[in-house]
């Protein structure tokens, strides 16, 4: 059985005092508190509880468990790990994301990676089907940032150029096109 | 005969395979090896059936129906005899699916879902390795690591096209797909292999990484490539045609040539004017209309030549042959002598123009010179203004040696040097179109997609021309088109030509 919790708050709808209806006493109660902030911004401004969004952001806390802006990771040698498969664009419902599909010509046997790869921020939703769909764990939405706040549409659309980074910590050697990248890429070294 | 699938009676013809009695009952059979057009191997298992009373499972496809047999498709030991199939199949099949051409349309794919949905119990790391990314030939990639060994193209090479480049090589778990030594595989068919390929081994070179193939969309039409009008299926998205594939109709057989289905490249060729190049410059198609009948407009009715082709559709060629008659010249031609018949046995024409029957019939119709007669009147230098296909207009001035100022339409990206007018025209991919194939029979070709903005037709170019010109032809919709063709051509009298359905043919 679980507990249900209901929160109530009490509204005071007693009558107003003389004292309030006199309306001057509360408007410098009211000033008092404006000027109060006034003066502790004026002389010590590390105080201020706002920040400038969107030139200036909060961080998230580290343990935030949260879909932020989304990011193609990379492999060791710099390539993007997605295989350009289109199972995040056919996955995403707000057809937010635009693949072309390009053809290695230097014997990598992954074959296929992403000529183009842009994300429509302002169209996405965030709803991570296009993490969920990935079969090469090449896209993530780990960021950190919260997409929105731009000036332009412009900046809210993503090219390869802006999604492509990794993570302390990273390449990972997940998915089955990465293995054969990795094999090749081990004889390659060998080879040099 | 007389036999049971799945407990319901049905009657078939001594010698059917329990899998061609059950495909007629609707009974869909799972195959790999199979295909109604080869000659039948039965080596993928996947077909395995229980017949009642036998002691093991037989493969549907090799055993024919007999007496008072009684087959189950679906029992559980049937099931489990799929299952484990698919399993062996997927043991050394690599993880390739996401950089693969053949998902979404994969024989491995499809019976996965609906037969297997197993774990893998075998290691990915043990897989067997093999050659990937083959170039085999023109059109065609080969993987042999996702080669499930079904031998489709083997006999396709061996049977169809008799060029046999295909074999087998090795034994057991070492067998392999591969060339015969010195042989390539650029036969005139060699993209039915990537077709009828179950898997992604055989893989299209041209259609590779263009498009996923769930995200296409599919109008059926046919192919204008040569005189035999195949049934094609043209697959589409965003107003691009990505590939031509085979459909499947009675009396054609299911392949379709390589030149076949190149024919959709032109369509987006760089070189194909989208727009109307004149004397005067760029214009817009409209424009471009109205500079040619100004020109026309100025000449006398005998100066003017009009030019019909076999490459044209029905309606194109009707539409100037009535411009021809509203202008009132002689100087007109719908006449192309060919002597059509499949060259190599199986589709190829020796005639390559799709519409030399349908161009016949208007010709008895409207009359006009032979070819011969039309070259000699260029040659005369009566005429002053030619108008036609730029690709004939061309081989016909050159024939007569003159260079007449001329307009053309332009489908493709043939360039036109030196024309007075090069007219685009709308292709049989951006127009609903009919032609006559060398067998009399009616093709009807769909528009797939659009044509760029103000490109029409011709039959409507010709229209817009002929009332600017003051000459109305009346043809100003497609039921015009069609209603004029079945009133002045006798023998489309009766045929059912705004029925998009129904089938014709000449007698």
């Amino acid at each position: 059985m679980v507990a249900r919790m209901i929160k109530t708050k009490k509204v005071d709808n007693r009558p107003l005092t003389l004292l309030e209806r006199l309306y001057f006493t509360e408007i410098a109660a009211g000033m008092l508190v404006t000027l109060k902030h006034f003066f502790r911004n004026l002389f010590k401004p590390s105080n201020i509880v706002t920040v400038n969004y969107p030139e200036d952001r909060i961080p998230l806390p580290g343990n935030a468990r949260l879909r932020t802006r989304h990011r193609l990771k990379l492999r060791a040698d710099g390539t993007p790990k997605c295989v350009a498969c289109y199972m995040c664009q056919t996955a995403c419902p707000a057809y937010c994301i635009d693949i072309t599909a390009g053809e290695y010509s230097d014997g990598n046997p992954v074959e296929k990676y992403p000529v183009g790869f842009d994300i429509d921020l302002s169209r996405c939703v965030m709803c991570g089907m296009c993490v969920e769909a990935c079969p090469e764990d090449a896209i993530a939405m780990d960021t950190g940032e919260i997409p929105g706040g731009a000036l332009t549409r412009d900046e809210m659309f993503m090219t390869k150029r802006d999604l492509l980074r990794n993570l302390p910590g990273e390449p990972s050697l997940l998915g089955a096109s990465n293995r054969l990248h990795n094999e090749w890429d081990g004889t390659r070294v060998k080879k040099k | 005969m007389k036999l049971k699938i799945d407990g319901k009676e049905t009657q078939v013809q001594p010698g059917t395979s329990i899998l061609g009695a059950a495909q007629a009952m609707g009974v869909l059979i799972p195959r790999y090896c199979y295909h109604p057009s080869l000659s039948v191997a039965g080596n993928c298992r996947i077909c395995l059936v229980e017949i009642e009373g036998a002691p093991k499972l037989v493969t549907a496809c090799s055993t024919p129906c007999a007496e008072g047999m009684s087959v189950l498709t679906t029992s559980e030991k049937v099931r489990a005899a799929r299952r484990d199939v698919l399993e062996f199949l997927l043991i050394n099949h690599p993880l390739d699916c996401p950089i693969c051409d053949q998902a979404g349309e994969c024989g491995l794919q499809d019976y996965y879902m609906e037969h297997g949905l197993h774990k893998s119990r075998f290691p990915q790391a043990d897989k067997v390795r093999r050659h990937k990314r083959r170039d085999v030939g023109k059109y065609l990639v080969l993987d042999n690591e996702r080669c499930i060994l079904c031998t489709r193209c083997v006999r396709f090479c061996e049977e169809v096209t008799k060029t046999g480049e295909l074999c087998v090589r090795e034994r057991g778990d070492r067998s392999y797909i591969d060339l015969k030594p010195g042989s390539r595989l650029d036969n005139d068919y060699s993209l039915n292999i990537a077709d009828i390929c179950p898997v992604g081994a055989f893989t299209s070179a041209d259609f590779r990484f263009k498009k996923r193939v769930w995200f296409l969309e599919r109008t059926a039409s046919v192919c204008a490539g040569c005189a035999t009008g195949c049934p094609i299926e043209v697959h589409h998205r965003d107003n691009i045609v990505y590939r031509l594939m085979p459909r499947p109709e009675e009396g054609f057989p299911a392949w379709l040539c390589d030149e076949g289905r190149m024919t959709c490249k032109s369509l987006r060729a760089p070189g194909r004017p989208a727009a109307a190049f004149c004397e005067e410059g760029n214009l817009k198609p409209a424009a471009g209309l109205r500079f040619a009948a100004s020109r026309l407009g100025k000449l006398k009715p005998e100066q003017v030549a009009i030019f019909g082709s076999p490459f044209m559709s029905l309606e194109d060629n009707l539409a100037l042959a009535e411009l021809a008659a509203a202008i009132g010249t002689k100087n007109f031609c719908l006449h192309f002598s060919t002597e059509p018949g499949i060259k190599d046995g199986i589709l190829k024409n020796t005639d390559h123009s799709p519409n030399s029957r349908g161009l016949a019939l208007i010709h008895a119709v409207y009359g006009g010179y032979t070819r011969e007669q039309f070259s000699e009147r260029l040659a005369s230098g009566e005429v002053r203004f030619v108008l036609g296909r730029n690709e004939e207009v061309k081989a016909a001035l050159a024939a007569a040696k003159t260079d007449i100022p001329s307009s053309v339409f332009s489908f493709s990206d043939e360039p036109a040097p030196g024309r007075a007018c090069v007219l685009p025209a709308a292709s049989h991919f951006e127009s609903d179109c009919l032609f006559i194939n060398y067998a009399g029979r009616l093709r009807r070709a769909r528009a797939a997609v659009k044509a760029p903005e103000g490109v029409l037709p011709v039959w409507q170019a010709a229209d817009r021309i002929a009332s600017m010109l003051g000459a109305p032809i009346r043809l100003e919709t497609r039921a015009a088109v069609l209603e004029r063709l079945k009133a002045k051509i006798p023998e489309l009298a009766a045929a059912p030509l705004s029925d998009d359905k129904a089938e014709f043919e000449l007698k």
